[in-house]
């Protein structure tokens, strides 16, 4: 098989995008009526723990495609549940997966595109069975969030103005409370009243409304949800403006990026550090002995090394405030990382290659992975406001003027559609277009 | 919401319907004890439109009374929260009104009827405009949206609104006559 994908520059996620992501992955695991899940996606999110759901999301904001086993064996967690949790991504739209049958020589590439990005490790008995990737879909999780943000929006509209709540009724005399689903046990045919069930006195309304679901549920948590769903919606929506105008953060297409990983790995012959996860490798660079064998059958169409960097990242225990450094030399990876606003410890600790290479220990891995993320939330909400979004927006157009020259190249791949967002995103331009469709993603979604 | 689906029950039957017509005398009974009832899990059955399967019968021990398994098809009709009904008012009071869709009962709170409606006593309680255009009273046929639902084991009992687009009145015999 042949593939000829001209090479392309990793992206770098501005933190924006990160943060509208952890919001909306926040549905998957917030009980309560936050949003207009539905209920069959409820039941089947509600099997996972909170603690898994950000694992998860948190590892896969490390990386690009990965394969889904190796996600699992990287955070120490059985492939079925990772699966699981990765399925309801995929059905909330923050998630684009790739499946495909796997030869040995397919996944052999896959291997040594793995070992370039430096994450992942060489895996030798490869079945030939089915695989899937998977990899963050920003571009469609915009328009998931803009779909949340208006399905909030509606139901705090309809509570205020109280078009489908249920009337409640109190007994005067023995402070017994009924709802209008009540009502046929309570009419009276002597009167046109309610009557007690108890005592038969009469009913009167009561003011306080709580709408339908609520009732039924018992209504002791209708406040507190509605804050809930009030606080979140704003979030979301100073999310979604933060966002708005920032190109995409698109990554390739699976085929593409494993193409370009691979030849990243043959080009340089050692494992290098374009990719923006490829700083990871300071804190445990992963052995990689066979690639000096491997013979990897991809055919770039003269797709041309351009930008090897010139000067190694430096490590980011090293790297300062004040320091006056390229983005090279930062390695990219450490605004990204910064994104929750997270001191580098703590993004040390909560670093997904780090047990691998160190072999530490699965429990206290699994609380560092969960607590870092946590504080991430907290504090990434403390410091949003506080933090300059301007670097971020440089760094993404940058590292996305490299990809212009080489994008026209292409024009028959699959996922032409998708490339097109990434074309109007990556100039920075056209936003125009990028709103059309948007557009059509919303009223997709709704009918 | 109607379905169409398939159930079963156990059919006891008195030796003295045995015979020629032993099935037809099931399928009577079956029409007789099922038809018309409701369960929370099916909603009311409407209609039986045919018999799947008649299982063998058993003796019960003590009494000569056999049982069959029967599997029939049948309408059934449940309705939904969100669903829109048409429905025949059936009660007007100060509380709201009641109105029947089928078997399902249904009230409409006062606070679910435009507040440009206001309730009027008398022989004919009813809820009416100002400038009295539109009316809803006993035997009027409103279009409601169903906003609750409580669900017994033997009863289904629906709240509804008419405080939105397109609801309300959609025919007043009263007003025709
Ligand atoms: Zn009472």
């Amino acid at each position: 098989m042949e593939i000829s994908v001209p090479v392309q520059k990793a992206t770098v996620v501005p933190k924006p995008f990160i943060r509208l992501m952890r919001l909306l992955a926040r549905t998957l695991y917030d009980d309560n009526n936050l949003t207009t899940l539905s209920d069959n996606q409820k039941k089947s999110a509600k099997g996972d723990s909170r603690g898994n759901i950000v694992m998860v999301l948190d590892a896969l904001m490390r990386r690009q495609w990965v394969r889904e086993e190796d996600l699992a064996s990287d955070l120490k967690k059985n492939s079925k549940q990772v699966r699981k949790i990765l399925r309801h991504f995929e059905e909330e739209h923050l998630v684009t997966r790739y499946q495909r049958k796997e030869t040995a020589k397919r996944a052999k590439i896959y291997n040594v595109a793995v070992a370039a990005t430096a994450h992942g490790r060489e895996v030798d008995n490869v079945k030939l069975h089915t695989q899937s990737y998977c990899c963050l879909d920003y571009q469609h999780m915009y328009d998931t969030a803009r779909l949340r943000l208006q399905n909030i929006k509606r139901k705090l509209k309809d509570e205020l103005e109280d078009k489908y709540t249920l009337q409640k009724y109190g007994c005067p005399h023995c402070n017994r409370k009924y709802s209008a689903l009540d009502a046929l046990r309570l009419i009276s045919m002597e009167d046109d009243a309610f009557h007690c069930e108890r005592c038969n006195g009469v009913l009167v309304v009561e003011c306080d409304k709580l709408s339908s679901k609520e009732a039924v549920d018992g209504g002791d948590n209708a406040k507190r949800r509605q804050r809930q769903r009030l606080q979140f919606a704003e979030a979301l929506m100073d999310q979604i403006n933060r966002v708005k105008d920032i190109p995409f953060p698109v990554y390739e297409s699976f085929p593409e990026w494993e193409a370009r990983a691979a030849m990243d790995a043959r080009e340089n012959g050692d494992f290098n550090t374009n990719d923006p996860f490829g700083s990871q490798g300071v804190n445990g660079s992963t052995p990689m002995p066979y690639l000096g064998e491997t013979k990897v059958e991809v055919n770039l169409r003269d797709g041309k090394e351009d930008g090897v960097p010139s000067s190694k990242p430096m490590p980011q225990w090293m790297i300062r405030q004040g320091m006056n450094l390229t983005k090279e030399q930062r390695g990219e990876i450490s605004q990204e990382e910064k994104v929750g606003g997270v001191s580098e410890g703590e993004v040390l600790l909560s670093d997904d290659n780090k047990p691998s290479a160190m072999g530490n220990d699965n429990d206290t891995y699994l609380k560092e992975t969960y607590y870092a993320a946590l504080l991430q939330q907290l504090e990434a909400a403390q410091k949003m406001n506080q933090q300059e979004s301007t670097p971020d927006i440089q760094s993404a157009t940058t590292c996305s003027d490299r990809q212009v020259g080489m994008k026209s190249k292409r024009e028959d791949e699959e996922d032409a559609e998708c490339e097109e967002g990434a074309h109007v995103s990556a100039n920075g331009a056209g936003v125009e277009e990028e709103e059309e469709e948007e557009d059509d993603g919303v009223e997709w979604e709704e009918g | 919401m109607f379905f169409h689906i398939v159930l079963e029950r156990n059919m006891q039957l008195h030796p003295r319907f045995f015979g020629r017509n032993l099935r037809e005398n099931l399928v009577s009974k079956l029409m007789k004890d099922v038809e018309g009832t409701c369960s929370g899990r099916h909603g009311f059955v409407v209609a039986i439109t045919g018999i799947e399967s008649v299982g063998k019968g058993l003796i019960r021990d003590g009494t000569a009374f056999v049982t069959f398994p029967v599997k029939y098809q049948c309408v059934v009709f449940r309705p939904f929260k969100g669903e829109i009904l048409e429905a025949v008012v059936t009660l007007v009071n100060k509380m709201g009104f009641f109105a029947e869709a089928g078997p399902v009962q249904i009230f409409v709170s006062k606070h679910l009827i435009p507040d440009d409606m206001e309730f009027q006593a008398g022989d004919m309680p009813n809820y009416t405009t100002s400038d009295g255009s539109v009316k809803i009273q006993k035997e009027c046929e409103v279009r409601l949206k169903i906003i609750g639902t409580r669900v017994d084991a033997t009863e289904i009992f629906c709240v509804g609104t008419i405080k939105d687009d397109f609801l309300g009145v959609i025919n007043d015999p009263a007003a025709a006559a």
